[in-house]
């Protein structure tokens, strides 16, 4: 062999050395994702998904939904410049608004991640993992499920359920939409299941007995169905652990988590929720999008009491800003997402107990009324008939959940969005299914609600 | 594997029959123009097949019989032909260079070759032309020079990203970024500043190459010029080549500085307080109000005063400003026979025209190149770069410098009576935002390269080069309670991003020129690795606003995320001509990418090109009308891979869910195990021409590009709890035509002239897709089969009703105007594109001219869309377009009637304002640069011993021509946004700028 050849067998030596080393290196592994396979294998891993879950419900609570349940009310007008807003407060929504379509997916990530836990804790053989703590990861997956198949419903009708987690994009294909009394049905089906398994202690940020307890009085409230809204509600009311507490102002006081906290999420600055920047005006920092209506700042001042709390103002030179203070914590930004409070549950009996014509008496609507009452620092009721308590209680919904998800979808439940807010068009009451999911979801094709 | 070995193998068989001979005769080739050696240059003993080339030296030796002629033939070179006399043992040539050939040397993907030869279609960028536009990064120069090449500026924000496409945009989610190589190295060219600039792409990575190094740009348009980068290559190839020492050559100093001042051609304009509040006024009667409440009524009757009483206050004017530009280089080079050497440093430093942005760049570069022996040469090419950018937002969002001068009422004071910045709605105060914006992001780069080279023969060379890209962005943002950022007690964030690629290549070389044959044989490999990184701190809550650091906060929170992606390649080229007349390409390549699941990572990418030199057949010749006549074509296909997630085909969890300070999980992405490459396939057919001596070129294309397989982001039904999946769905394609014309005018001795002219168009239009989708803000953006990308999505609006004064828009099926209604109105792609250069040399002055212009693109105009928004907005103000709106039964106007009633879908509703009347052609032309220089006589530097003196003045954007209202038609203020494009909202425009220069050689 001549150098060139040895210099070539060389050359090809080495080349070829580099060459096979190499495949290796196109195995490249994730650094802060998990492969979906191995994503809930023990007890640590279940409970890291169940707070995944909350997480989901955290990314809807925090600000699409509540502003969907107060904006298209009469509470709130929209004051700043986005368009999707506008929409949801001149009751003008479109099907291709991203706050439609951001909280019907945000919903649905939170249901799938519930699917998951409750189709892999159960079969989990950790040795860590006991069977009560197996029963209250599944159980909060129940009540997640339920909750966000609760807030579906009453914002959109009835809803596609799907019960089983997404592994392949085929899992789910094929599921059409149910009716509402269906998926009402399945939300009860969830919360008997949560009920069953979850432990009694009142722990106010995440589910337990009774927070289940509560979402169904409310389930049973929406379908009217009064006997059990009563008694789910006073199954509630009766425990301790919850009360309402004096002033209004002290629940949505930090450190929060308060008696009157039946169910809250809470935020941390790590963990921020940022509502506070569309309330607080410009002077404060914030944006102003949500401005209380004047008719609404009118009303509280009228009725007095310590819910005047809900409100604060603000004057730079001659301008002064009023604007809601439900959500104050700028500076922290942990505001919680107020879901369940125990004053809901005495209000839902009081309206369960005047549709069954109880009115008086300790077990009467006006008794559970005027508790609400009596805590905001007003006097007692002056409703007598059964239309009156009911409206009185409607009144003081109003202004007790003002900045909640409540005030629209209780006028659409009690069919009086038309009176009220003057939507005479019912089809809007309910919300359209978003365009993109018409056009990607082949079950959904032609099914959009009507008016959209 | 094995056939890489067996191509080796027969390689290596092939020169076993090389055999010396001692009949030796040698010598030592060099230029005749400036006695440089010559290395490479073809000797052939004359009747036989004998040959040899110099070596890097330009020496040779080769073994001759008696009475041999010898034939030195050398590309850009005249052949010399030399009878060799009896024993004589030394031939020394000295080379004439053939002017007509030696620029058309250019280089191809790991190699170079010359132009008549090539079968491909790539546009050379030289140094010459690229010297008169100073620029901040390299890509802007390509703009108008390059047919089927378009580069659009996203704003007027120094060091900003860029728009660049080569023949069109071919996908939808992954990359359509071209490649840029510099010398060799692959070059990252993701933007790392993290900052938030309201959809803006906030840095162009490529601003870290000084121009000034480079010496000249290839653009690699068609599959077979390209088809050799494989997976890289489907959105073009940028080659750029910066400056080497030329051996034997005396020591250069190169000192070269200008100085600009930059301001706004046109400002944004308002309404005065008096026309506000008139307006106010009327939308307030139109819906209904009573004429005794109007808002602007006397204060007496607790009105805001009367609207004549109204001042009026001028916020655009704070904003803008007369902007500077600095610019010093000082660079070495020269090298003896053994070492060449350049050096370069400079500073840069330029001013945005909107307060308070700034970028500055110090570089350095070193290219060096050592002959350890005739066979081996070591190098590197090593280029630093230190970058510093004052970041500030604009755009889409209100907390911007422009958003919050243009949009706050023009009645509403600046300033709070007790002298405090006013702010209003969600719109913080311009003059805080000024005085307070303290965003800063500093950039470190290095790009490095060193290579070893071993001739291994004559013939074959032997390469490996092992290369970094080293790219690191530190951000230091602090926003101090002056401003909506810093609510309520301060806020900081800093971070550090890095992005790393490590690239080692080999290449075998084999080149031979027979008497009528010469071949070109490639094969090599590629390893590539990038790692990216980020680490982030931030900060709330800060004692005071002049405690910035993160440490001084009360809560601190920090984040973290790493991810990893390789390549590996083979390939391999062979190209043959012959006669220098018919060249067959072929190239291939095979690359494996991390990013797909194990079954489906390698995409092979094959292309074939020929051309055929008509012009020298005889028949052709005969005519008397051509220099040269040349046919090309060429098909291949390549691959794309860039731009999708690094764990795109896995199902994935990700943490970071937390929830009550305790880390939780949620599904991230759902698996494709088929994910795969996309593809492009894409023929190209050409024409060259020449006439006159070729003093008349012409160079015409037209290519036909198929992208399938696009890795798309496939909508799937939400219930799933997934809004898509990453697949290989839906095809784009891209049809066009380019033709450059070159004119070498007139050529006297005192007098020059010679002028170029290119134009392209681009047909884009998206072949298949799962189903539409939108994309951008207000998802303006509609993508669905059929229609190209970037087209308006948008109400389309027939009239302004004479009676009622509400907008009338086309209603499908005339049942009211619902979502239905909303259609496909214009996209953003221009109809043609393209530059006309003129240069000018009188004696020692030079004047040079080019105008680069598109015409037909359309541009949605989002500042009329907000402020033009009939009294919706409760806290922006009006343009005077505002003015134009319907009034009275009569009145004939686009702009209609004031009101905030959602039904009459004037101004919101369904509409949303989302109103065809707020989307204007975009066409322009501009007069891109203007330069005039005055070389100093050699006869009145000698006795300073300066070599050379060029004295120049140039005047950037001094004039366009466009019927486009905004303040730029060079604009997509949402660069960051996939698939979207000439998007106006309160963006930076391009800077009208005057600098004067000096360029001294010693």
């Amino acid at each position: 062999m001549n150098t060139y050849s040895k210099t070539i067998t060389a050359a090809v030596t080495a080349f070829t050395l580099l060459l096979s080393s190499c495949n290796d290196i196109l195995d490249t592994k994730p650094y802060q994702q998990l492969p979906a396979a191995s994503a809930i294998t023990d007890a640590t891993s279940a409970n890291a998904a169940l707070l995944g879950a909350y997480s989901n419900v955290q990314n809807y609570y925090s600000l699409n939904y509540p502003t969907l349940g107060f904006l298209p009310a009469d509470n709130v007008r929209f004051n700043g410049t986005l368009n999707q807003f506008l929409q949801t407060d001149q009751n003008a929504l479109t099907p291709d608004n991203v706050i439609i379509t951001g909280t019907w997916t945000t919903i649905y990530q939170a249901i799938n991640s519930a699917n998951t836990i409750i189709d892999v804790v159960p079969g989990l053989t950790d040795p860590v993992l006991t069977a009560s703590e197996k029963n209250k990861i599944t159980g909060e997956a129940y009540f997640i499920r339920a909750l966000g198949y609760f807030d579906l419903g009453r914002g959109w009708g009835g809803v596609p359920l799907v019960l089983k987690p997404t592994k392949t994009i085929s899992d789910a294909q094929g599921i059409r939409r149910s009716s509402l009394p269906q998926t009402y049905d399945q939300v009860l089906a969830d919360l008997t299941k949560a009920e069953e398994l979850l432990p009694e202690a009142a722990t106010r940020n995440r589910a337990v007995k009774k927070t289940a307890q509560a979402l169904r009085a409310r389930l049973h409230l929406y379908r009217e169905q009064w006997v059990d809204a009563e008694a789910f509600a006073s199954t509630v009311i009766g425990n301790s652990s919850y009360a309402l507490v004096t002033p209004y102002k002290a629940f949505f006081t930090a450190p929060f988590l308060t008696n009157e906290s039946v169910f809250e999420l809470t935020f941390s600055n790590a963990d921020p929720n940022t509502i506070w920047n569309n309330w607080y005006p410009s002077a404060l920092g914030g944006q102003y999008n949500f401005q209380p209506t004047t008719d609404f700042i009118a009303t509280l001042n009228a009725r007095g009491g310590n819910r005047s709390s809900l409100l604060a103002s603000v004057t730079t030179g001659s301008t002064t800003s009023i604007y809601g203070n439900l959500y104050n914590r700028s500076g922290l930004r942990d505001d919680p997402a107020y879901i369940l409070r125990i004053a809901e549950l005495y209000l839902i009996r009081a309206e369960a107990r005047a549709q069954q014509d109880k009115l008086d008496g300790a077990d009467g609507a006006l008794a559970d009324l005027n508790a609400v009452r009596q805590r905001a620092g007003l006097a007692n009721s002056t409703a007598a008939t059964k239309a009156e308590v009911l409206l009185a209680i409607e009144d003081e919904r109003r202004l007790e959940f003002a900045f909640e998800a409540h005030r629209w979808f209780d006028l659409v439940r009690t069919k009086r969005a038309g009176d009220v807010l003057g939507v005479t068009d019912t089809r809007k009451w309910l919300f359209p299914i978003p365009l993109v999911d018409i056009g990607a979801d082949p079950d959904l094709a032609g099914d959009q609600n009507p008016g959209y | 594997m094995k056939r890489i070995l067996l191509f080796f193998g027969l390689l290596a068989s092939s020169l076993y029959g090389y055999a010396q001979n001692p009949a030796v005769v040698r010598g030592r080739i060099t230029s005749s123009e400036d006695g440089t050696a010559l290395p490479g240059v073809n000797v052939l003993v004359k009747g036989t097949s004998t040959g040899t080339s110099t070596d890097a030296d330009g020496n040779y030796s080769i073994a001759v019989p008696a009475k041999a002629t010898l034939l030195f033939s050398f590309i850009g070179y005249l052949t010399q032909e030399v009878a060799l006399s009896n024993d004589q043992t030394v031939a020394n040539i000295a080379l004439e260079a053939d002017a007509k050939e030696l620029q058309e040397i250019v280089i191809v993907g790991y190699g170079e070759q010359s132009r008549k030869t090539l079968t491909g279609s790539q546009t050379s960028v030289s140094f010459d032309e690229l010297k008169s536009t100073p620029a901040p990064s390299p890509d802007q120069l390509i703009q108008g020079k390059a047919a089927g090449v378009q580069v659009t500026a996203n704003s007027g924000v120094p060091g900003g990203g860029i728009f660049i496409r080569v023949r069109g945009t071919n996908s939808i989610n992954a990359s359509n970024d071209p490649l840029y190589i510099v010398d060799g190295v692959f070059i990252n060219n993701n933007n790392l500043v993290r900052t938030g600039l309201g959809n803006q792409v906030a840095s162009n990575p490529l601003a870290d190459i000084n121009p000034s190094d480079i010496e000249s740009l290839e653009i690699l348009k068609d599959a077979n010029a390209t088809a050799i980068y494989g997976s890289r290559g489907a959105n073009g190839v940028v080659l750029i080549r910066t400056k080497r020492g030329k051996a034997n050559s005396r020591s250069r100093i190169n000192f070269n500085t200008y100085q600009g001042w930059s301001w706004a051609p046109k400002k944004f304009k308002v309404v005065t307080g008096p026309e506000l509040a008139t307006l106010q006024n009327e939308r307030f009667l139109n819906d209904g109000g009573s004429p005794e409440l109007v808002p602007f009524r006397s204060k007496a009757s607790g009105g805001s005063g009367l609207p004549e009483e109204q001042p009026t206050y001028d916020r655009i004017s704070d904003v803008f400003r007369t902007a500077r530009t600095r610019s010093y280089e000082l660079s070495a080079s020269g090298g003896n026979d053994k070492t060449q050497y350049y050096i370069g440093g400079g500073y840069f430093n330029q001013e945005s025209i909107v307060k308070p942005s700034e970028f500055d760049r110090y570089s350095l570069r070193i290219n060096l190149d050592q002959h350890l022996n005739e066979q081996v040469k070591i190098g590197t090419s090593t280029a630093l770069t230190r970058t510093h950018r004052n970041v500030s937002s604009n755009d889409n969002n209100p907390v911007g410098v422009i958003n919050s001068a243009l949009f706050p009422k023009s009645n509403l004071p600046v300033f709070n009576e007790n002298g405090t910045y006013a702010k209003y709605g969600s719109f913080d105060n311009h003059l805080a935002l000024i005085d307070n914006l303290n965003n800063n992001a500093t950039g470190t780069r290095v790009i490095s390269n060193v290579f070893g080279e071993y001739a291994i023969t004559e013939n074959l060379t032997f390469r490996t080069s092992w290369s970094i890209d080293f790219n690191d962005m530190y951000e230091n943002n602090y926003n101090n309670t002056l401003i909506l950022a810093g609510q309520p007690k301060g806020t900081a964030t800093s971070a550090l991003s890095r992005d790393v690629t490590l690239l080692n290549e080999q290449t075998l070389t084999y080149l031979k020129t027979w008497d009528k044959l010469s071949l070109q044989v490639i094969a090599g490999n590629t390893i590539q690795k990038n790692t990216y990184q980020v680490t982030s701190l931030s900060g709330q809550q800060f004692p005071t606003n002049s405690l910035e650091t993160i440490a001084s906060a009360a809560t601190q929170t920090g984040t973290s995320t790493k991810a990893e992606s390789a390549l590996l390649s083979y390939f391999g080229k062979a190209s043959a001509t012959w006669n220098q007349r018919y060249t067959l390409d072929a190239s291939f390549r095979a690359d494996a990418s991390s990013r797909f699941g194990v079954s489906n990572r390698w995409g092979y990418f094959p292309a074939v090109g020929a051309a055929w030199r008509l012009g020298e057949e005889r028949f052709i010749k005969d005519l008397g009308i051509f220099d040269e006549l040349k046919l090309r074509a060429s098909v291949g296909k390549t691959g794309n891979q860039a731009g999708i997630s690094e764990y795109a085909s896995i199902g994935l969890w990700q943490g970071g869910n937390n929830y009550t300070d305790s880390p939780g999980t949620a599904p991230l992405q759902l698996a494709n195990p088929n994910l795969s490459w996309e593809e492009t396939r894409q023929w190209n057919v050409g024409l060259d021409l020449g006439f006159f001596r070729d003093r008349l070129t012409f160079d015409i294309n037209y290519y036909d590009k198929y992208t399938s397989g696009l890795l798309l982001n496939v909508p799937v039904p939400l219930k799933s709890g997934y809004s898509s999946l990453l697949q290989n769905y839906g095809a784009v394609s891209n049809k066009g035509f380019e033709l450059t014309v070159t004119g070498d005018i007139i050529r006297s001795a005192d007098f020059q002239w010679t002028s170029s002219f290119n134009i392209s168009t681009n047909k884009n239009k998206i072949e298949k897709l799962a189903a539409p989708f939108t994309a951008g803000s207000r998802d303006i953006f509609r993508l669905q089969e059929g229609i190209p990308l970037y087209s308006f999505w948008i109400y389309k609006q027939l009239y302004v009703d004479p009676q009622t004064g509400d907008a009338v828009y086309d209603d499908k099926g005339n049942d009211g105007i619902t979502v239905a209604d909303r259609q496909i109105v214009g996209n953003a792609w221009p109809d043609f594109y393209g530059g006309f250069t003129n240069t000018l040399r009188y004696k020692a002055f030079d004047l040079n001219a080019f105008f680069y212009f598109e015409k037909g693109a359309q541009i949605m105009n989002m500042n009329r869309f907000f402020l033009v928004h009939g009294g919706t907005q409760s806290n922006i103000g009006y343009i005077p377009e505002q003015l134009e709106r319907w009034q009275k039964p009569g009145d004939i106007t686009d702009i209609p009637r004031m009101t905030t009633v959602a039904s009459s879908n004037n101004y919101g509703g369904t509409v949303q304002n989302l109103s065809s009347r707020y989307l204007e052609d975009g066409s322009f032309i501009r007069l891109r640069t203007v330069s005039l220089g005055y070389n100093v006589p050699k006869a009145l530097l000698s006795k300073y011993r300066v070599a050379s003196l060029r004295l120049y003045v140039q005047g950037t954007n001094l004039w366009t021509g466009t019927g486009y209202s905004g303040l730029d038609p060079e604009v997509n203020s949402q660069s960051g946004v996939g698939n979207t494009k000439n998007f106006d909202w309160a963006t930076v425009p391009q800077p009208r700028t005057v600098q004067v220069g000096l360029n001294i050689g010693l």
